[in-house]
């Protein structure tokens, strides 16, 4: 029989997160309905309680696992320094970025920028003109398409304004 | 049917294949706004509601059900490639169809996807044509406590999910139905859970939770590798055989397509109910009563195929009650309504007799559209396919660029980009430490439809709990649940039995 003895222990700081997540937004929810009527209470309560029910039974199963030594609190499974090098946190970086500035700066050129900053993150710098070209590519097509063609409310700013201006005169 | 029907159906039929220069570029556009989240074929109908009403009545209609299909069809397509649903009807068809692609068997799954979807549409579509008046008498037995046996249908999907991790898969999908009930109380519209967002006072809109879980998610998580396809499924040349092989194990199956897309059918005749409830309903029943149901969920061409032939049962079923009834069953057929409305068309029994051309026609316009699209959307397989081999430092933040703006589109609130890039961590979270993300989708699909039909009942009935097995079909349907919970277990056990006999 294979042994398990080089096993890395599993990472069951990682695996908390989204119990205690659900944990804390019940304990919120509940909060939020303690004075309501029954018919605002009923279900969730009904699923809340199933929900902490079983969170403590993962509780306990992830004590049992430390204490024997099956696992440790690490967060190796969530975030690594693999995060740095392969982009990752830089692509979360310029995601956050897109949805705060996408209502400033307008759908075309915010997408055409992420699109080229994050590529060029992703390839680690490589391929430069070819990231430029694509990017360009795909955000005026976005524009051509959702916003041209299909006249969708989508966040408009200098590129948006200026085409409309444009067409309107040419 | 009598011969004067008949002939009008003919008559009709051909009529249709007359507006093929109308249909072909529509399901073009219909498999690309499919495609994308948030851009379903209501919301592109609304965009092009001027182009609509222009037209005449008969190519008004033409273009809307063209679209319809073509999206439903289309939002399988992402799911599948690069485990993306289009539409919260499509959730269910990554489950099998995107570990498919990664095994490099991406274009025999949009085979399969393109023949379940065009044969369970067309074969319901002809049932539906058929049955209509025994059809438009469902959504009339189906009342708040049938709808409840109905859900739960679904919402068992969980447990089947949570199969390798039972308390996991629970906290998961039990989490997505807390999500699933902030917003207002369907009774006394009491705000609950809204952390004080009044964009959330109406629930937790589903695109931008769909977005993130799935395509926000999956984005960060595809990084890690070159490509989609995993090593040892790297792709051919672009082939037939593949997509022949694809209809091949689709069509072997023909009796699973026949009766998961009754099973959408069914579901689409009921006003309010939809293709998420469909295929997730499909997905499970087809789970429970399969040969191989340990299969589910690596890649099964039966968990492929139940989806996709439900969603597309459920478009003809949504017909039923507008066209006899003028109920709406969901929100493209109310659009429909309305522009049917705009060019004086009155709806009830009487439209077959007073405009069978119109009545008849949409059935017939779903029919042909089906038929063509199998013809031209087959060819493109093996060239979608290719999706899954570029290269993902491209790819990801393609994804995330423009299904995060997808989110946006439903109710243009910035805040929904915002919720599907949180839903998009939540989920990435979810997938590192061994969460399923579709479990938690079910319960934020499901969950407030379950409550809503909960507490209706209890308000009916002053609060009594007995109501739940108070009428006689929604008795049938308990009993029929309870099967189908019970029989999947029995027979696992029997066939786990015989393969223990020939070992003694």
């Amino acid at each position: 029989m294979p042994s398990d003895h080089h096993k890395p222990p599993r990472q069951i700081g990682g695996e908390l997160v989204i119990p205690i997540l659900a944990v804390g937004f019940t304990i919120y929810f509940f909060s939020t309905i303690w004075n309501s009527p029954w018919t605002a209470q009923v279900s969730t309560f009904m699923v809340g309680g199933i929900l902490l029910l079983v969170c403590a039974i993962f509780f306990v199963r992830a004590g049992i696992w430390l204490v024997r030594g099956e696992g440790t609190l690490g967060v190796g499974n969530l975030f690594t320094m693999d995060d740095i090098r392969t982009g990752r946190i830089g692509l979360l970086l310029t995601t956050i970025a897109y949805v705060m500035f996408i209502d400033t700066l307008g759908f075309t050129l915010m997408t055409f920028l992420f699109l080229a900053v994050s590529m060029l993150i992703l390839a680690k710098g490589k391929n430069a003109g070819f990231i430029t070209m694509v990017s360009a590519a795909m955000a005026l097509t976005g524009w051509a398409v959702f916003i041209w063609a299909f006249d969708t409310r989508f966040p408009r700013g200098w590129f948006e304004t200026t085409m409309k201006a444009v067409l309107a005169n040419g | 049917m009598d011969s004067s029907t008949a002939s009008i159906l003919v008559e009709v039929f051909f009529e249709t294949i007359g507006y093929w220069y109308i249909i072909i570029p529509t399901i073009l556009l219909g498999l690309i706004v499919g495609g994308i989240p948030g851009f379903s074929a209501a919301n592109t109908i609304i965009i092009l509601m001027p182009l609509t009403l222009a037209l005449d009545l008969q190519s008004g209609l033409v273009f809307m059900i063209s679209l319809y299909c073509a999206a439903r069809m289309g939002a399988g397509i992402p799911a599948i490639l690069v485990n993306i649903p289009g539409t919260a009807g499509a959730a269910a068809t990554p489950l099998d169809g995107y570990p498919m692609a990664k095994q490099g068997k991406g274009q025999q799954a949009l085979a399969i996807s393109f023949v379940a979807s065009c044969i369970g549409g067309l074969l319901t579509t002809i049932i539906a044509l058929a049955t209509m008046p025994i059809l438009a008498r469902v959504g009339f037995y189906m009342h708040s406590v049938e709808m409840i046996v109905v859900m739960l249908f679904g919402i068992s999907l969980i447990a089947s999910i949570a199969a390798q991790d039972m308390v996991k898969g629970l906290i998961a999908g039990f989490l997505g139905l807390m999500i699933g009930s902030i917003g207002t109380d369907v009774v006394y519209a009491t705000p609950r859970g809204t952390f004080g967002i009044l964009e959330l006072y109406d629930g937790v809109p589903l695109i931008p939770a769909l977005v993130g879980l799935f395509a926000v998610s999956e984005a960060f998580v595809i990084i890690e590798k070159r490509v989609i396809v995993t090593h040892e499924g790297e792709p051919k040349a672009p082939n037939w055989s593949d997509t022949f092989e694809g209809v091949n194990i689709a069509l072997k199956r023909w009796v699973h397509i026949v009766w998961t897309s009754i099973i959408g059918l069914v579901i689409g005749v009921i006003p309010g109910a939809g293709a998420s409830i469909a295929s997730f309903v499909a997905y499970q029943q087809s789970r429970s009563f399969s040969e191989t149901p340990e299969l589910y969920g690596t890649g099964h061409p039966e968990g492929l195929i139940a989806p996709e032939a439900a969603n597309n049962g459920v478009t003809s079923g949504t017909l039923v009650p507008l066209l006899v009834l003028g109920i709406p069953g969901g929100a493209t057929a109310a659009i429909m309504l309305v522009v049917m409305q705009f060019h004086g068309v009155s709806f009830g029994p009487s439209l077959f007799e007073d405009q069978p051309k119109v009545g008849y026609g949409m059935f017939m316009a779903m029919a042909v559209s089906y038929v063509i699209m199998f013809l031209t959307i087959l060819p493109l397989s093996r060239y979608m396919s290719r999706v899954t081999t570029i290269p993902t430092i491209y790819l990801a933040p393609m994804i995330i660029a423009f299904t995060l703006v997808g989110g946006f589109v439903p109710r243009e609130y910035m805040f929904d980009m915002y919720l599907a890039l949180g839903f998009g961590v939540l989920g990435y979270i979810a997938r590192r430490t061994g969460y399923h993300v579709a479990a938690i989708l079910i319960g934020v699909i499901l969950g407030p439809l379950l409550e809503k039909y909960f507490l209706w009942s209890l308000k009916k009935s002053d609060g009594d709990i007995m109501v739940l097995f108070s009428s006689t079909l929604g008795n049938i349907l308990w009993v029929a649940f309870a099967m189908s919970i019970i029989l999947p277990i029995v027979l696992g056990m029997r066939r786990k039995r015989k393969l223990e006999v020939p070992a003694e």
